[in-house]
């Protein structure tokens, strides 16, 4: 019999916000996972009977790094309620903002979040330790300074259009605030192509875009890492050598169901907003794969239960029927009964399920080849991996940073695209009633839903893909994405278990994550997390 | 050299972004060119877990020394003041400040959060949020009115949603070089150096401001905001527009109208119907609040009479100077 072992953590650190992880451990392995998000502002309550628009310069302020995605979920939502008009250039501009945070995000969050993680001294047995000491250790790594500053350019193309990044507000019901000059989009252009030539093509890839994007199943990426010296030695190449070796694709599995709303409306397909027209518009895929199937996206299927969340208790509900959340008293971690409530955040649930929100449920979608539209992208690749490999930390993290190459492709399209003798901006007129908004933020699915009634704001509702990953138990006691993907990962050594904060932050959650491991029998927290 | 302990409260992590942004000096540079030695950062430290908390109390107990404690996010005070619903390390982050706050020797407030509540103190403000030592335009905050760090000095306010990154690494480079006697601070403890001058000031709008040429959104170029959607450039102070956001633009440069963040009290009007990107106005037409520098009947006259002018000058068939910019 296996030594049984509970593990505290706290915080886990490097991801944003504060989150606590308790894990109960038997014999080096885990057996149940608890997560609690233990920080509460009340954003929600703050805007009720305020300003309709007040969404868009508050919603921004939830998250500094998804704030352009809360901008576009928040212009959404308006649009839908006001029934605007949007010219495309304004639809382009959004997609522009959307893109270039996204994109922002890749380099910010492997160098300066994830691949730390790899220069832990667990792997320091392995054979490509030392160059990955050498290229991602914080700070001092060859490739840290480089990716960390590299990651600072596209939002300088967030800040022509929006004035500033993070927390601007230029995305507003009937299209965007600027009206941007020629000088604008070449000035734009020359900075992504900066961005391409620092980092992208030279550091990362080690090969042209078009090299790159020959990649459709896993047996191509295989070979596009062997084909030569510079794809080999690139820092997607060692990425991807490393994680091999080190395992990182045998631990982090999850609830294996994907949800992505899907973003990028199209400039041409959604210039009169409804939430009906939403699917069919994206340029990224909307969906929901239960592991076999995929099915369409309907924001109606979604309910939140609040059951083990320091809210009253309410039956679970859509959130345009959702209560705006009243506190209940909350505790820390130790002082916490996990059978009762023991989180901030809500457990947002699709059909009943719980599912993974994040970028690897985001390319799933984009390897659906049914129903696919000429607009909409197709990119088989994770399908295959699916099949191949599943979820797991490995993939999780290949597939945030397999964006960067269509990501950057496309922003430079939708640049091409404006027409500077079109609108940016029509008038809308103000009206009561319900709406929705919705994107795929760097890090998942986040929709906001809204009711106005009498000019003011009735109920906010706000969904990050945060909220669908860290989710607590639901009503009927399933656990959440994170809570499950920590189920059964192995702990090499109790006093460094590396794979759990790995695990946490595979997901990327916005928030600090703190874990706490505890023993399956007696409960007892028998040793604190070290690293 | 200079011991930086980063906290985050009732925080977004903006600051936190918009401080990654920076350039001359970069957050790298900060590290290994400036001698900034960031014992923690939530984003970016590599301890975690008991190694934080040990970290935590090895300072309070002055086993090592912290030369600034930066703060981003609001002290959430909720429930009921006890600061439960904000866990940080086993314990209520206000608790730890308090005690950090005692044994640092500067201590920052980073963006309008930590500085006056910011966001989260909103009505009905449901964590109980407030600045450090503010909020809002109120002094007192969290440490209280008289509260001076080791080093002798209020709490320094940075502000701004978020703050801009040289804000941010100009005060921890002057502090960690000796230099921080240099730096002066107004009645909101803002350093002069960055808050005296108006976020007018540079703005290319400017000329439409003095001829009353009203602007709006999706309009290239040829207006001001402040007269219709709300921009409050002529009564904030900040440098956004001489220094630049990204190293490219401003929000009223890129025609999105100022929101007064590094004034306390931001978001002004408490989101009230109506004060969302639109002039709230005095019968209909004047607006309710006048530029910094003017008295309201002063100001209400003169505009007056320029708008007046214009008036006259289409009725009576005076072509007006055409306004049409390049796109």
């Amino acid at each position: 019999m296996g030594i049984q072992k509970e593990l505290n953590i706290s915080p886990v650190g490097r991801v944003e916000g504060d989150l606590d992880v308790k894990v109960y451990m038997e014999g080096g392995v885990v057996t149940r996972a608890h997560a609690q998000a233990s920080m509460f502002r009340g954003f929600e309550k703050i805007m009720e009977g305020k300003d309709p628009q007040a969404g868009l310069i508050v919603t921004p302020r939830i998250c500094g790094i998804c704030g352009g995605s809360h901008l576009y979920c928040a212009s959404s939502a308006l649009d839908t309620v006001w029934k605007t008009t949007l010219p495309p250039n304004a639809l382009l501009l959004r997609a522009i903002g959307q893109a270039t945070e996204t994109i922002q995000s890749i380099p910010r969050w492997f160098y300066a979040i994830f691949a730390t993680d790899l220069a832990n001294k667990k792997f320091a047995n392995k054979p490509l330790y030392p160059e990955v000491v050498r290229r991602f250790a914080a700070y001092v790594g060859t490739s840290f300074q480089k990716g960390v500053v590299a990651s600072g350019r596209p939002v300088e193309v967030y800040a022509i259009f929006g004035g500033q990044w993070p927390h601007s507000s230029y995305m507003v019901p009937g299209g965007v605030m600027c009206a941007p000059t020629l000088k604008d989009i070449t000035r734009a252009h020359a900075i992504m192509n900066q961005f391409r030539k620092d980092w992208l093509e030279t550091l990362w890839l080690g090969c042209s875009l078009e090299r790159y994007l020959r990649i459709q199943t896993w047996e191509d990426l295989m070979e596009w890492v062997d084909e030569n010296e510079s794809q080999h030695n690139s820092d997607l190449g060692l990425f991807i050598r490393a994680s091999l070796e080190f395992g990182l694709h045998k631990f982090g599995q999850g609830v294996g169901k994907f949800i992505a709303f899907g973003t990028y409306l199209s400039k041409d397909h959604y210039q009169h907003p409804t939430i009906e027209g939403r699917n069919k518009a994206l340029i990224s895929r909307s969906g929901f794969f239960d592991g076999k199937n995929y099915s369409e996206f309907d924001q109606m299927n979604i309910k939140e239960h609040v059951k083990h969340t320091w809210f009253e208790t309410v039956p679970a509900a859509h959130p345009w029927d959702e209560p705006l959340p009243t506190p209940m008293e909350s505790q820390n971690l130790a002082g916490t009964d996990f059978s009762g409530k023991y989180t901030w955040s809500k457990a947002p649930r699709y059909n009943n399920m719980a599912a993974e929100a994040g970028p690897f449920a985001r390319v799933l979608m984009n390897a659906n080849p049914d129903n696919l539209l000429p607009h909409q992208i197709y990119d088989p690749l994770f399908g295959d991996i699916y099949d191949k490999m599943g979820p797991n930390v490995f993939t999780r993290t290949l597939a945030r940073v397999h964006e960067a190459v269509r990501t950057y492709e496309n922003i430079n399209k939708w640049l091409s695209e404006i027409d500077l003798n079109g609108e940016f901006y029509i008038k809308p007129e103000e009206r009561d009633g319900k709406g929705f908004g919705a994107t795929e933020a760097a890090r998942g699915a986040l929709a906001h839903w809204i009711e106005i009634e009498n000019g003011v704001i009735k109920n906010y509702q706000v969904m990050a893909p945060t909220t669908w990953n860290i989710g607590p138990n639901d009503d009927s006691g399933n656990p959440g994405p994170i809570e499950t993907a920590l189920e059964g990962t192995e702990i090499e050594d109790v006093n460094d278990p590396v794979e759990v904060g790995m695990v946490a932050r595979s997901f990327d959650s916005c928030m600090v994550c703190t874990v706490h491991a505890h023993d399956q029998k007696s409960g007892k927290e028998l040793a604190r997390f070290k690293l | 050299m200079a011991n930086v302990l980063w906290l985050q409260g009732g925080a977004c992590s903006g600051n936190t972004m918009s401080f990654l942004n920076a350039e001359e000096p970069t957050v790298v540079d900060l590290v290994t060119d400036f001698g900034i030695n960031i014992l923690w950062h939530p984003s970016l430290g590599l301890e975690i877990g008991d190694q934080v908390t040990q970290l935590l109390n090895d300072i309070v107990q002055g086993k090592i020394q912290c030369d600034i404690l930066v703060y981003e996010g609001s002290i959430i005070k909720g429930a009921h003041g006890t600061g439960t619903m904000n866990f940080f390390c086993d314990r209520p982050m206000k608790d730890w400040v308090k005690e950090l706050s005692e044994v640092a020797s500067y201590v920052v407030a980073i963006g309008d959060c930590a500085t006056w509540g910011g966001i989260p103190a909103v009505e009905p403000n449901p964590s109980e949020s407030t600045g450090m030592q503010f909020l809002r335009k109120d002094k007192g905050g969290f440490l209280g009115a008289d509260y001076v760090s080791k080093g002798g000095l209020p709490v320094i306010n940075i502000p701004g949603c978020p703050a801009h990154p040289d804000w941010i690494t100009q005060i921890l480079v002057a502090i960690s070089t000796g230099r921080i006697g240099d730096v002066l601070i107004d009645e909101y403890h803002r350093p002069k150096t960055f808050f005296t001058d108006f976020t007018q000031t540079g703005c290319t709008n400017v000329v439409n401001f003095a001829n009353k040429i009203d602007g709006g959104f999706g309009k290239r170029g040829n207006g001001c905001l402040f007269y219709e959607v709300g921009c409050r450039g002529p009564m904030t102070r900040s440098s956004c527009n001489r220094i630049l956001w990204n190293r490219q633009s401003s929000k009223t440069r890129a025609n999105h109208p100022c929101l007064g963040c590094t004034e306390p009290g931001f978001p002004h009007h408490q989101l009230v119907k109506g004060s969302i990107f639109k002039t709230m106005h005095y019968l209909g037409f004047l607006p309710k609040e006048v530029p910094d520098g003017n008295s309201k009947l002063g100001y209400y006259m003169r505009a007056g009479f320029e708008k007046t002018i214009s008036v006259v000058e289409n009725v009576f068939g005076n072509e007006p100077v055409s306004h049409q910019s390049s796109k």
